[in-house]
């Protein structure tokens, strides 16, 4: 019987079916054996602990309860623990991970630590303090390294989606490395901004340009919700607040990891078909008969046409076979613009560090081809983290520069004709863009060809092979603090951090196609056109602060700080537009013609900057570890608002109330943890505009060629913050011992005050509107998290959980002259209504007599008269959800992992302007969708969808679609090479092969494209992409 | 101890000192110019008036090419909106109300520079320019208003809605003036400029002394004042005699500028393209295509308007227009479309005359047989059996001499006729044949926008 004697050689036997009988035997007779003398005979135990990834952990402590006994793990990960007493507890922990108990049995085999809520959950980091968990009354969450890094395809803020109750992170484009649109607790602003603001390692970053960030050096991202959380940023908090962290070096040894994952994506399907060739021609010849309407050689050629009856024989002859070669071809246009998109992910980290110094430093590659033709993201980003502790002095430098160049494709989320978005499903299916000697033929050419088609998708496909449209990157975060112990209760500290990002924006139109051939303002002279430009983003963040804090007779703990923090930005842009190229030299500034009137060149160019001048105290007193009360107030200047408002305090207040430790609660062991918290605060907005309140002129005005002056904004003297009063409560509770089931809820109420709002003005005025600061919104919800370990043992765990948030939005005041407004040409501003409310005719349905399209007048009665001035209503929803969150689940068996994740977004709705376009007999010579011959009206008595061809289609409430949606965002699974597979390999302490798929389903009822898009409509947008990959984590 | 103290605090004394210093809370805009200094000197009234001069554009043209009978809507055009071609037009149509909100907004330019001059003292030197910049301003904001008030007036006739006279730049929210103040307030500042204006000043691209009365022409026609139009049309005419046959096509290519009497100049690489309204170079696609109707009236070889207007273009096979809109073509071949927008030109000045005196029982038929006979080769004068006989081959006239110029529609209305298209010229226009004077469409709407926020506006009827 091999007993565990010496680490790994038992499992070095080869495992002959003999051999496990009798180590079956064996195992039986011996596990009788110590259960006899259970709790008596000391014993050798032998381990190994790891973290979730597989990879050993070094210097983690192995402790017997009761007795003290303690050991370390060696550099593997191993350990033995000499006269244990058998059936003795374990207590397994290691600095940032979870402590786990472990039975103590002679060979344990791995233990796994993860980087678990409970521990996670210690401190809450927000940037300016870091409290303990029961210590603080935030309403906060974590999401931690593991559900972020090696997701493939997504910037960091995409990786958050359905991970944290509350907050709505909608992607705006499939393009890779678009950011996404992140809402925390309902949009709060409707002129401003709704933006969270994020901070990296007490830096705030500028949002929307993460695609230079590598998502994995994060180390774990909270997200700050209520009040006095937010308060601490001020005049920049409103919106949330979302904390990151990156990876920090170990004590003990040197650790290197090598990540590496390939992978593809797919077009992922809308809910609507186009017509194929068969079809349409079919769709073109019905058309004819019915309304002696040419759309097209269906009809032309068609054996139904008065023409054709009346033709000579060889007319005949001719037509059958012009619709009969016609008929041979089949285009789907998605074949032509759309494409696998290749993936692959490399990233070397290393990391280590003793008891002074601490260091990690990683390096990454990523490519990721776009499902579009043309569009693709690469990066290369380097993170260098480093932190020292010398006596009371205490430092970290934290440093991270990437690279990456972007590529785009034309004309997305537009409806006009010639971009690759919208020719998809434009273009005719008979429509072939290549002549039989390969060359593509365009509007420019066609003339030579008997073309019978509009040329839509072959333009496009000109256009897109002929153009190019890139962005290179160059972004650095950089960092630095320092800490100085004067006194045991006092300590100074001062952090100082830039952050900058230089984009160097370029387009270009070759000027031997057909595209750059055209003599327009776009490309003037006919000869191409090339454009560069820069846009540069400098903000430097400066704070320095002073702490005390001190604890009396283990009851008073008080924790007071003040800070004051200076943020500068600066912003400038400049670019030049050149035309007259010269074919041969690609994309280069060194093909435009200069000194010509015909292809004279553009220039152009901006700045502005803003400052932000804060002084801040933050306090903390807790009583018995049961009762705290927090309070903080940051008084704020800024450049941003009129001068009269510049400076303008921010305060919050908060409590938190640890139950669990009250004697009631103390023994009842089905309550793990209750704690019960509440705040409430006032925050404010940042503003868009750097000088939005000036009354301004402009010299950007010509005429004839003479430069003149125009009034450009009528400013406002008393533009103010917008305030956000926010309260909150809530409650952690942690049920079960060791609480296997933890629970946790909020229910908060945020009014928006001092709403930006643009009033329209009466024309006569001489501007659109006027920057007023009237408005009043409110978001009322409630949020949870539940999560839970339905089982838990040292070789099966299987948690599940659950989070969601609903938000109710209302906006409860406009300006003093109106109380609703109209928003755009679909949507509505009404006071008690959602902000992004619909405003359309209510759709009644096809009259099945006539086949005519009928809508529903306010007063309830049906005609056939469309008026959208009296008709529209608000009875098709609201464009932003009112429900989100997700569910996810992990399932560790031994060596393999199973994790999963879905998202959902519901009560929500979108206009759909896809199908404007695509069942519309305004547009029919253009490919149509199906249902244009399927389910349209075609005789009396036809209970169809579409109506009669030739009614004009309006816009009404049938365009305004639900477009929730439940996604299955992420499928991972995983496989830890177990340890004697390592052993003869040298140096590799840890394997894992995984494969994950993203964005692998979707349920919606939404015909367009995708459901998950934040523009207000849906129009061609670069739909998201399903990714496949698999990959290899190496630890050396 | 104490000097371990000290050196503490004086190491958190230089943190705070240093945080501090980098405090600078008084940035100012770079790209943008502040109220105050907009307006320093003589200078910076040009360039006002220059920013005035740039809100003019050619929306009229479109307006009235897209819903009068002059275009068609052909059916290559797959990338148009034709609702406004088929009248179906309301508030919330950018089309036909976006110029309500573009010409206030050079009014309100006219009226800041205005003021701006009037607070500012000119040396000796410059009073005569800041006079001449005084009377173009004023003309033009006598024009803005007349352009809207035949754009949005619900009729032309006294007591009908017109729109705000503005004189001043104010956040406000006015009630419509009458049809009758609005002309009364044009008038007043159009004789207020020409009192200005130095004779010597002939630049064509700006409102000259021979502009003012053009302006004050036309305004007398719409009023119906027909001594006031005889007098002012005869005063241009005068001043500024009809081109030559031979000179004529060399107006529309910009080759020569004989009988324009004021025209927006149109150059560089980001000035509006008038041609771009007809023709899309992208693709190749006539988005409106004079009307047969138009067509039908020309003598195709002998009228030399007939080129300069429209080209036919045989080699346009199967759904494509053969026949273009030739008028902004323009003059150069790297530039297609970008043309200088004739606002006034003596022909016009002859057909008001020619209306005025019909309808005052004059000989009219003197001034319209001799801008045809200024026009068409070999042309021998008509006579006309009566009154009304004339007046229609006025219109005719005016239709063909004046097609794409921004007229047909408001004409029609001055008459209060029917917009009549052929039934050709509306095969894609879904029965859009006629519009009838009672319609509400029949006037264009005041933007729904303005209705919403201005409560002391009205709406014109039936909309």
């Amino acid at each position: 019987m091999p007993t565990a004697a010496k680490q790994g050689h038992w499992l070095n036997v080869p495992l002959s079916q003999k051999h496990l009988q009798i180590m079956k035997i064996c195992f039986i007779l011996l596990f009788i054996t110590f259960q006899a003398f259970a709790g008596k005979v000391p014993i050798e135990v032998s381990g190994r602990v790891m973290d979730e990834q597989g990879n050993p952990l070094f210097g983690a402590t192995i402790t017997v309860k009761g007795t003290g006994a303690a050991t370390t793990s060696n550099a593997n990960g191993y350990f033995v623990l000499n006269s244990v007493t058998e059936n003795a507890t374990l207590v397994i922990s290691f600095s940032g991970y979870a402590s786990k108990e472990v039975r103590a049995e002679r060979s344990i085999g791995e233990v796994r630590l993860g980087l678990s809520a409970a521990s996670l959950n210690e401190v809450t980091v927000t940037g300016y303090t870091n409290y303990a968990r029961n210590k603080s009354p935030y309403a906060s969450a974590i999401v931690s390294a593991d559900k972020i890094n090696h997701v493939p395809g997504l910037t960091f803020d995409q990786i958050l989606q359905g991970r944290v109750p509350g907050m709505s992170v909608i992607s705006s484009s499939g393009q890779p490395g678009q950011s996404a649109s992140v809402v925390i607790r309902g949009i709060g602003s409707i002129n401003g901004s709704s933006a969270p603001l994020y901070v990296i390692d007490g830096i705030p970053v500028e949002a929307n340009f993460f695609q230079t960030i590598n998502p994995g050096d994060i180390e774990t991202a909270v997200v700050l919700k209520d009040a006095s959380a937010k308060a601490l940023y001020g005049s920049r908090g409103s919106n949330g607040v979302i904390v990151i962290t990156t990876k920090k070096g170990k004590r003990g040894g040197v650790s290197v990891q090598y990540n590496s994952q390939y992978g593809f994506s797919n077009l992922s399907r809308p809910n609507f078909i186009m017509m194929n060739t068969e079809e349409r021609l079919r769709f073109e010849e019905e058309i004819g008969v019915s309304f002696n309407r040419n759309l097209g050689p269906g009809w032309t050629y068609s054996p139904k046409n008065p023409a054709y009856a009346s033709g000579t024989g060889a007319f005949r002859q001719r037509a059958d076979f012009i619709l009969d070669s016609l008929r041979g071809v089949n285009i789907d246009w998605r074949d032509m613009f759309f494409q696998k998109g290749k993936f692959q992910e490399q990233q070397v980290s290393i990391s280590g560090g003793n008891e002074g110094l601490q260091f990690y430093t990683s390096l990454n590659y990523y490519n990721q081809e776009g499902v579009a033709k043309r569009t693709g993201l690469e990066r290369y980003t380097l993170r260098s983290n480093l932190d020292f502790k010398a006596n009371k002095l205490t430092g970290s430098l934290n440093l991270s520069l990437g690279y990456s160049k972007s590529s785009f494709t034309e004309g997305e989320g537009g409806t006009g004709v010639g971009t690759a978005m919208s020719a998809v499903y434009y273009a005719l299916p008979y429509e072939y863009p290549y002549a039989s000697d390969g060359t593509l033929v365009h509007p420019g050419n066609r003339s030579s060809y008997f073309i019978l088609d509009l040329r839509e998708g072959s333009q496009s496909l000109e256009r897109l092979l002929n153009s190019s449209s890139k962005s290179d990157q160059v972004k650095a975060i950089v960092g630095g603090s320092l800490g100085y112990q004067i006194l045991p209760s006092l300590s100074v500290s001062t952090r100082a951090g830039i952050d900058y990002r230089n984009s160097t924006d370029l387009s270009w139109i070759n000027p031997d196609s057909y595209y750059g051939s055209r003599s327009v303002a776009n490309t003037l002279g006919g000869r191409g056109r090339f454009d560069e430009g820069t846009r540069r983003n400098f903000n430097i963040i400066s704070t320095t602060g002073i702490t005390y804090a001190n604890e009396w007779n283990s009851l008073h703990d008080i924790e007071v700080s003040g800070f004051y923090e200076y943020i500068y930005n600066d912003f400038n842009s400049f670019g030049f537009t050149g035309f007259g190229l010269d074919g041969r030299l690609i994309e280069t500034p060194a093909a435009i013609t200069n000194g010509s009137a015909t292809f004279l060149p553009n220039v152009n160019g901006s700045k502005t900057k803003s400052a932000l001048a804060s002084f801040m105290s933050v306090a903390r007193y807790t009583y018995n570890d049961k009762y705290t009360v927090t309070g903080s107030y940051r008084y704020d200047g800024s450049t941003k608002v009129a001068p009269v408002n510049k400076w303008h305090g921010f305060y919050s207040i908060g409590a938190i109330w640890v139950a669990k430790k009250e004697s009631f609660l103390k023994n009842v062991d089905a309550i793990a943890d209750l704690r019960i918290r509440a705040s409430y605060g006032i925050t404010a907005s940042p503003l868009g505009a750097d000088f939005g309140y000036l009354a301004t002129y402009s010299a950007s005005t010509s005429y004839g060629g003479v430069t003149g002056i125009r009034p450009l904004s009528p400013g406002n003297p008393d533009y103010d913050w917008e305030y956000v009063n926010e309260f909150n409560t809530g409650f952690d509770l942690n049920l079960f011992p060791a609480g296997r089931l933890r629970i946790s809820a909020d229910i908060y109420n945020r009014i928006t005050s001092n709403m930006f709002f643009n009033q329209p003005l009466s024309a006569t005025s001489g501007f659109g509107s006027l920057p007023l600061s009237s408005g009043e919104m409110q978001n009322r919800g409630v949020e949870f998290d539940v999560s839970g370990d339905l089982i838990k043992s040292n070789r099966l765990t299987w948690t599940v959980g659950v989070n969601a948030a609903y938000n109710k939005n209302k906006i409860l005041y406009l300006t003093p002259l109106a109380t609703e407004l109209l928003d755009g040409d679909t949507r509505i501003f009404k006071v008690g209504y959602p902000y992004g409310t619909y405003y359309a005719p209510a759709w009644a349905g096809v009259d099945p007599k006539t086949g005519e399209a009928q809508y529903y007048n306010r007063d309830g009665s049906v005609t056939t008269v469309y008026n959208a001035a009296t008709q529209n209503a608000t009875n098709s929803g609201s464009l932003y959800p009112s429900l989100t969150g997700g569910f996810n689940s992990s399932l560790n068996w031994k060596s393999f992992s199973a994790n999963i994740l879905f998202s959902f977004v519901s009560d929500v709705m979108r206009w759909n302007n896809e199908d404007f376009y695509n069942e519309n007999q305004r547009f029919a010579t253009s490919n149509q969708t199906i249902r244009m011959l399927n389910d349209r009206w075609k005789k009396p008595g036809d209970v169809a969808t579409l109506q009669r061809f030739d009614i004009p289609r309006n816009f009404s409430s049938k365009d305004i679609q639900d477009a929730s949606f439940l996604r299955l965002r992420n499928l991972n699974l995983g496989y830890s090479l177990p340890a004697w597979m390592l052993l003869k390999v040298k140096h590799i302490k840890g394997v894992k092969i995984f494969v994950q798929g993203q964005n692998l389903y979707t349920w919606t009822k939404w015909r367009g494209l995708d459901p998950e898009n934040n523009s207000v409509y849906g129009r061609f947008q670069y739909p998201n992409t399903r990714t496949y990959t698999a990959g290899l984590n190496v630890n050396l | 101890m104490i000097n371990k103290f000290y050196k503490q605090y004086s190491l958190l004394l230089v943190l705070f000192m240093g945080a501090l210093s980098c405090t600078k809370l008084d940035l100012k805009p770079t790209d943008s110019i502040d109220p105050e200094k907009a307006f320093r000197n003589i200078g910076d009234i040009n360039r006002g008036l220059i920013g005035a001069y740039a809100a003019v554009d050619y929306t009229q043209i479109s307006i009235s090419s897209t819903i009068s009978d002059e275009a068609t809507f052909p059916t290559e055009n797959t990338v148009g909106n034709s609702d406004a071609y088929r009248w179906l037009y309301t508030g919330s149509s950018g089309s036909v109300t976006a110029l309500y909100s573009d010409y206030y907004r050079g009014i309100d330019r006219v009226n800041r520079t205005l003021d701006a001059l009037d607070k500012l003292n000119f040396t000796e030197g410059d009073l005569p320019l800041a006079n001449r910049y005084k009377g173009e301003l004023l003309a033009l904001r006598a024009y803005f208003h007349f352009e809207l008030l035949r754009a949005y007036a619900s009729s032309y006739k006294s007591g009908a809605l017109g729109i705000p006279y503005m004189k001043t730049s104010v956040v406000g929210y006015p009630a419509r003036d009458n049809f009758e103040t609005v002309i009364a307030n044009t008038k007043a500042d159009l004789v207020a400029a020409k009192a200005l204006i130095p004779s010597a000043f002939t630049d064509k691209t700006r409102i000259t002394l021979l502009a003012v009365p053009a302006i004050q022409a036309r305004v007398a026609l719409y009023e119906q004042n027909w001594a006031d139009a005889i007098t002012f049309s005869t005063e241009v005419i005068s001043g500024a005699p009809l081109a030559t046959r031979a000179q004529f096509p060399g107006i529309w290519t910009d080759a020569n500028d004989n009988e324009v009497i004021w025209e927006l100049k149109r150059v560089g690489t980001t000035d509006s393209r008038a041609g771009d309204f007809y023709f899309r170079q992208t693709g190749g696609i006539v988005l409106y295509a004079p009307s047969m109707k138009l067509i039908n009236t020309f003598a195709r070889t002998n009228d030399v308007r007939f080129a300069a207007y429209i080209r036919y273009d045989p080699t346009r096979t199967g759904t494509k227009s053969q026949y273009l809109v030739n008028k902004y073509i323009g003059g150069t071949a790297t530039a297609p479309g970008l043309a200088d927008i004739k606002l006034f030109r003596t022909g016009e000045m002859y057909l008001i005359r020619a209306e005025a005196k019909a309808d005052t029982g004059g000989d009219g038929a003197a001034d319209l047989n001799a801008l045809r006979a200024a026009r068409i080769t070999g042309y021998t004068n008509e006579i006309f059996r009566d009154k009304a006989a004339l007046i229609d081959a006025v219109y005719t006239e005016r239709f063909k001499e004046l097609a794409f110029e921004g007229h047909r529609f408001y004409d029609l209305r001055r008459r209060n006729l029917p917009v009549q298209r052929l039934a050709i010229d509306a095969v894609n226009a879904s029965g859009a044949v006629t519009l009838l004077p009672t319609q509400a469409q029949y006037a264009l709407p005041i933007p729904a926008s303005e209705v919403l926020i201005n409560k002391n506006t009205v709406q014109n009827p039936n909309y």
